[in-house]
């Protein structure tokens, strides 16, 4: 079995190509293996969210490949690339990443509504992930009535309640303070090491970084540091 | 909130005047900024209220245009735009009843602005047979090169021709039908003349119409006005019916009243084509009653539009309160936003229709042949020409501003109780 | 596709903003009344219309001898055996009447008209409206009654009244014209006048005794359903093969095309009002869609397709335009409970009665509309839902998420 969940190659991104450019990314080439747990770095503007939004198909490369899972994203439309998401990919926003309308439990549980999955096993899956989040207590309350913390660790239950390939999450600490960092990171790295559950988190917070397992620094849309 | 930006410097500046007839100006010029920042919004509402003020005035367009086709149409086959007649004739059509020196008001009348042409009719009722066989029949008589000229029924589907000269009878075809005759044949006509004397008239039947209206076809006999003269031992001056042809349904309104005077009774189209007044006051109702339903329905579009606006801009109301404006000025602004808005719907729909109204008027609407029999008998014409109803313009815009008025101030009023902290969380 | 889930999500969403959704609900449910209200009073019009044309002597079918509707003489009569009833299609068959009917004058000592006089079996005649009538006197009794009865517009016009003598003259059947005195035994009130213009009966066997011949013109059938016509005209196209025999369709030309127009003035009616909500229903739905732009962004993130953003839309326009319509024939079916069953418009206006309008309506509420304008409203539910639905498809989850 291939060990290589994504690869990157000599992929660019250029914004407002008509125009004044912006080169978002000149050329990229990255692997990812499974178990990895990446840490993005960089300046604000260096391209680490372009690079995530690239690997996870929401947004597509003007040169170069980006391979999931051993399939060529360019090869995918929308609904290719929708359900390649659904299946493969668990996200994490650094906002907006809850629906209001539901409560945390469906929140989590949606994902794998949309996937098909049964009301009991969905309910049950929820509910687990929810805990294993630390948050049985607030199965029934709805994102408004949580705190920063609390509606990001059910963001991060719901992208990984359907057990992804892959957990992309772009700064997902920016809104919490040090103390619930340190949980949430706690309970990716327990995900990294126990599951291996492969993880590629785009930061600026040396804590982020200090707890993954590869540091990768990126400058001007290229990548300069790599371990 | 992405379309919404809290430091908007117009904004702050109003709010910081207390006095709101010096506001006055800024809320205006804010309140036109606003809407057109949510230019979908806008045009949606606007279109809705432009629909109602469209559906008003458009339908009545057309409704008093097929009205006034239609009255001038009918006119023009038999009834004549204004008929004089001596004051009792219309309650009690006897013979008897008749006027005088029609010559004198013939060429009075033809000499006013105004009047296309001017005819008289001596009429009464009486016994037709051919052969063995009778009918009942009004019969008529008539100035024939005059009706010839206007009278449209001279010319509705004629197997033969019109009268040309004295002794011949021009009648309905199911008449016809139903006395078994052809044209050449002799119709012999008895009637009652004046105080009791028989009148009798032979004439020979030189052509048949059918005019698709069952009382006209079924029971009409014209003749000369001589012929009938002397059968009915009339003057030679004498008729019933001074029948008057104007240039358009409106010259008629105002002519009129002009033709009256002791002795001689002017019946303008109102009086001669009743069912017509009838069927368009039932019409205009019909219309009001589904144009203020329209209106209520998109009144309520417009309390839910302006809800969706208060809602969205409830942080920005919590900021501008913040920085010292009053509640009620904030009500005032919604209400000059449902002005402006209304005003760009009334303008939107009263475009259309003008426009709408101004090239139909011109090139006319072909009405469907298929319907050709219903409107045959409806005596409609064949094209009709809309005409621009102020009438209903007068109506539907106060509705429109009054209703939107109120559609913005029901959600709006709730602005009164609104604190600046609570409206400023909410934009959470 | 997770139907459950998108329903779930609509139907949150409407719920999240109830105050102004039940506006929009409450315009839907005014235009669904609207329309439910305006199409009982024009379905009833157009069956009264109908019922009208039926009993006015047609009949749903009538046979007549060729010639007849050309040359409406006695001598276009046919003779009838007794128990000429045809015996089929018994259990559709509400009724028959075999008449004369041939053109006559009548006078009274004041004026001349003309008129249809008719020969009837009263009996025969519950088929009718002489059975519906109000009468000023008495209807008349057996087929060989000699008296007549004239309507009461007849009776205004001729200035006479029950108990005098008329004088009626008609064609006989060799040709020549028959002279003889009537008792009037009942003036007939109908709605509208133009029947009572036109139409003074008296017994059939009477009649036939003054025109010299032991025949009928007519013989009409009246069915228990309409939905019998077809193949009742069918069976008496062939029972009476030497005859003509027409529907009240054929008959009445103005009245069908009257029938059938009826039936566009309700698509008419529903196409105006629902024009009137797509505005506020389009408007209700783009900025539904615009305030959820990072939700639907978010959504297409994590893997809902395109498609499922469609239709999140459209259900939420459906579920809308559901309840709007369920409130609204609701609410329509109540009113029409409480309204009389006849509206009566002669005191609203006093000119029906004079121009032969009917003034009475009796306002119908078929099943079949109420399921026609609910399907209907939701074609337009889902018709108004596109817009939004198109803007929503724009939606990029990149932007969404950026902002
Ligand atoms: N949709 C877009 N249109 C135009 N320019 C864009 C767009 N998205 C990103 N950019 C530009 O591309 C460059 C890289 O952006 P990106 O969001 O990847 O940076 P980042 O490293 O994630 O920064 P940050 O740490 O601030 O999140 C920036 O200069 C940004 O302005
Ligand atoms: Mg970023």
């Amino acid at each position: 079995m291939n060990d290589v969940v994504v690869t990157v190659r000599g992929a660019t991104r250029t914004y407002n190509e008509e125009t004044i450019p912006v080169h978002a990314l000149r050329g990229v080439d990255l692997e990812v293996h499974r178990g990895d747990f990446i840490s993005l770095a960089g300046p604000s503007g260096s391209g680490k969210s372009t690079l995530l939004n690239l690997i996870g198909g929401l947004d597509q490369a003007d040169e170069g490949d980006v391979i999931v899972d051993q399939v060529s994203l360019s090869e995918l439309n929308e609904n290719q690339l929708s359900d390649l998401r659904l299946e493969k990919i668990g996200f994490v926003f650094q906002a907006y990443n809850l629906l209001p309308v539901l409560t945390a439990e469906e929140n989590v549980g949606f994902v794998m509504q949309l996937q098909g999955m049964s009301k009991t096993e969905r309910s049950e899956r929820a509910r687990e992930t929810l805990a294993s989040v630390g948050l049985e207590d607030l199965a029934d309350r709805r994102p408004g009535d949580m705190s920063g913390g609390q509606q990001q660790r059910v963001a991060i239950a719901r992208a990984i309640a359907t057990k992804p390939v892959l957990l992309l999450a772009d700064e997902p600490s920016a809104n919490l303070d040090s103390g619930t960092t340190e949980e949430l990171l706690q309970l990716l790295k327990k995900l990294n090491e126990e599951f291996g559950m492969t993880i590629v988190t785009a930061t600026h917070d040396p804590m982020v970084m200090a707890y993954t397992s590869r540091k990768i620094n990126l400058r001007d849309g290229a990548i300069v540091v790599s371990t | 909130m992405s379309d919404i930006s809290l430091t908007d410097g117009t904004l702050t500046a109003v709010a910081i005047r207390p006095d709101i007839k010096r506001a006055t100006p800024e809320l205006w010029g804010v309140a036109w900024r606003n809407i057109t920042r949510t230019k979908r919004r806008t045009w949606l509402t606007a279109c809705g209220i432009a629909f109602a003020i469209l559906m008003m005035t458009f339908v009545r367009s057309l409704q008093v245009g097929a009205f006034i086709g239609a009255v001038d149409n009918s006119a023009r086959i038999m009834l004549g735009h204004i008929q004089l007649q001596h004051p009792v004739y219309e309650d009690d059509p006897a013979i008897e009843n008749s006027i005088h020196g029609i010559n004198d008001i013939i060429a009075d009348v033809e000499s006013r602005p105004g009047v296309e042409i001017v005819s008289a009719r001596a009429q009464s009722f009486a016994l037709t047979s051919s052969g063995e066989r009778s009918f009942g029949a009004q019969i008529i008589g008539v100035q024939y090169e005059k009706e010839a000229v206007w009278s449209s029924l001279t010319r509705m589907q004629v197997d033969g021709r019109y009268i040309e000269g004295p002794g011949e009878a021009f009648i309905g075809s199911a008449l016809a039908r139903n006395l078994g005759i052809t044209i050449g044949d002799e119709l012999v006509i008895l009637g009652t003349a004046v105080e009791g004397g028989v009148a009798a008239l032979v004439a020979d039947v030189v052509g048949t119409y059918t005019s698709g209206q069952p009382e006209l076809d079924r029971a009409i006999v014209q003749v000369p006005l001589q012929d009938f003269q002397v059968a009915w031992t009339l003057a030679p001056d004498e008729a019933h019916t001074v029948i008057v042809i104007a240039e358009s349904v409106a010259d008629s309104e105002e002519l009129a009243p002009q033709l009256g005077r002791a002795g001689l009774r002017s019946l303008n189209w109102r009086d001669l084509q009743p069912e017509m007044v009838q069927m368009m006051e039932m019409k205009l109702i019909g219309t009001y009653v589904l144009f203020i339903l329209v209106a209520i329905i998109v009144i309520f579009s417009v309390v839910n539009s302006f809800m969706m606006i208060i809602f969205e801009r409830t942080p920005e109301f919590g900021m501008l309160m913040a920085v010292g404006m009053r509640p009620h000025h904030i009500i005032i602004q919604l209400q000059i936003e449902a002005l402006l808005v209304c005003i760009l719907g009334i303008i939107l729909g009263l475009g259309i229709t003008a426009v709408g109204v101004g090239i139909l008027s011109e090139t006319g609407i072909a009405l469907p042949a298929q319907a050709g029999e219903l409107l045959k008998s409806m005596a409609m014409p064949e094209r009709m020409y809309p005409v621009f109803s102020f009438g209903a313009l007068f109506i539907a815009v106060p509705v429109m501003v009054l209703g939107t008025q109120l559609a913005a101030l029901i959600p709006g009023l709730r602005l009164r109780h609104m604190h600046a902290v609570d409206a400023l969380r909410s934009a959470e | 596709m997770p139907i459950t889930l998108l329903a779930q999500l609509s139907l949150r969403n409407i719920v999240r903003h109830r105050r102004r959704n039940l506006m929009l609900l409450m315009a839907i449910a005014v235009a669904v009344l609207t329309v439910l209200m305006a199409n009982t009073v024009i379905r009833g019009m157009q069956y009264d219309l109908r019922e009208q044309t039926v009993s006015n002597l047609n009949g749903h079918i009538k046979v007549h001898a060729p010639g007849y509707l050309d040359d409406p003489s006695i001598a276009r009569g046919f003779e009838l055996a007794a128990g000429w009833e045809p015996k089929i299609n018994v259990s559709e068959v509400e009724g028959w009447a075999a008449r004369i009917r041939i053109p006559a004058v009548i006078m009274s000592e004041r004026e001349t008209r003309g008129i249809q006089f008719v020969g009837i079996d009263p009996a025969q005649e519950s088929i009718s409206f002489l059975s519906k009538a109000h009468y000023d006197g008495q209807p008349l009794n057996t087929s060989s009654d000699r008296r007549i009865i004239i309507g009461k517009e007849m009776a205004d016009q001729l200035e006479t009244q029950v108990g005098r003598r008329l004088v009626i003259i008609t064609q006989g059947s060799d040709g020549l014209n028959r002279e003889a005195g009537f008792r009037i035994a009942g003036v007939y009130d109908t709605e509208g006048t133009a029947i009572e213009k036109i139409f003074v009966f008296t017994g059939v066997t009477a009649l036939q005794n003054m025109v010299d011949a032991i025949v009928v013109t007519e013989v009409s059938v009246r069915l228990v359903d309409d939905a019998f016509q077809l193949s009742m005209l069918d069976s008496l196209l062939r029972f009476f093969a030497d005859l003509e025999v027409k529907t009240w369709q054929q008959l009445e030309p103005l009245a069908a095309a009257f029938f059938l127009f009826a039936e566009s003035a309700i698509y008419l009616y529903f196409f105006i009002i629902m024009t009137a909500l797509i505005f506020g229903l389009v408007n209700t739905l783009v900025t539904s869609v615009m305030e959820r732009v990072h939700e639907l962004g978010m959504l297409r993130a994590v893997g809902m397709r395109p498609g499922a953003v469609v239709m999140q839309v459209v259900i939420e326009s459906t579920f809308i335009m559901m309840i709007g319509v369920a409130l609204g024939l609701t609410l329509g079916w109540l009113i029409f409970q409480l309204l009389p069953p006849v509206l009566d418009l002669s005191s609203f206006s006093e000119g029906f009665e004079k121009f032969g309008m009917p003034a009475k309506i009796h306002l119908r509420l078929h099943v079949s509309d109420m399921v026609l304008i609910t399907v209907m409203s939701m074609v337009f539910g889902v018709l108004a839902s596109l817009y939004p639905a198109k803007r929503a498809v724009k939606i990029s989850p990149l932007e969404a998420l950026r902002l």
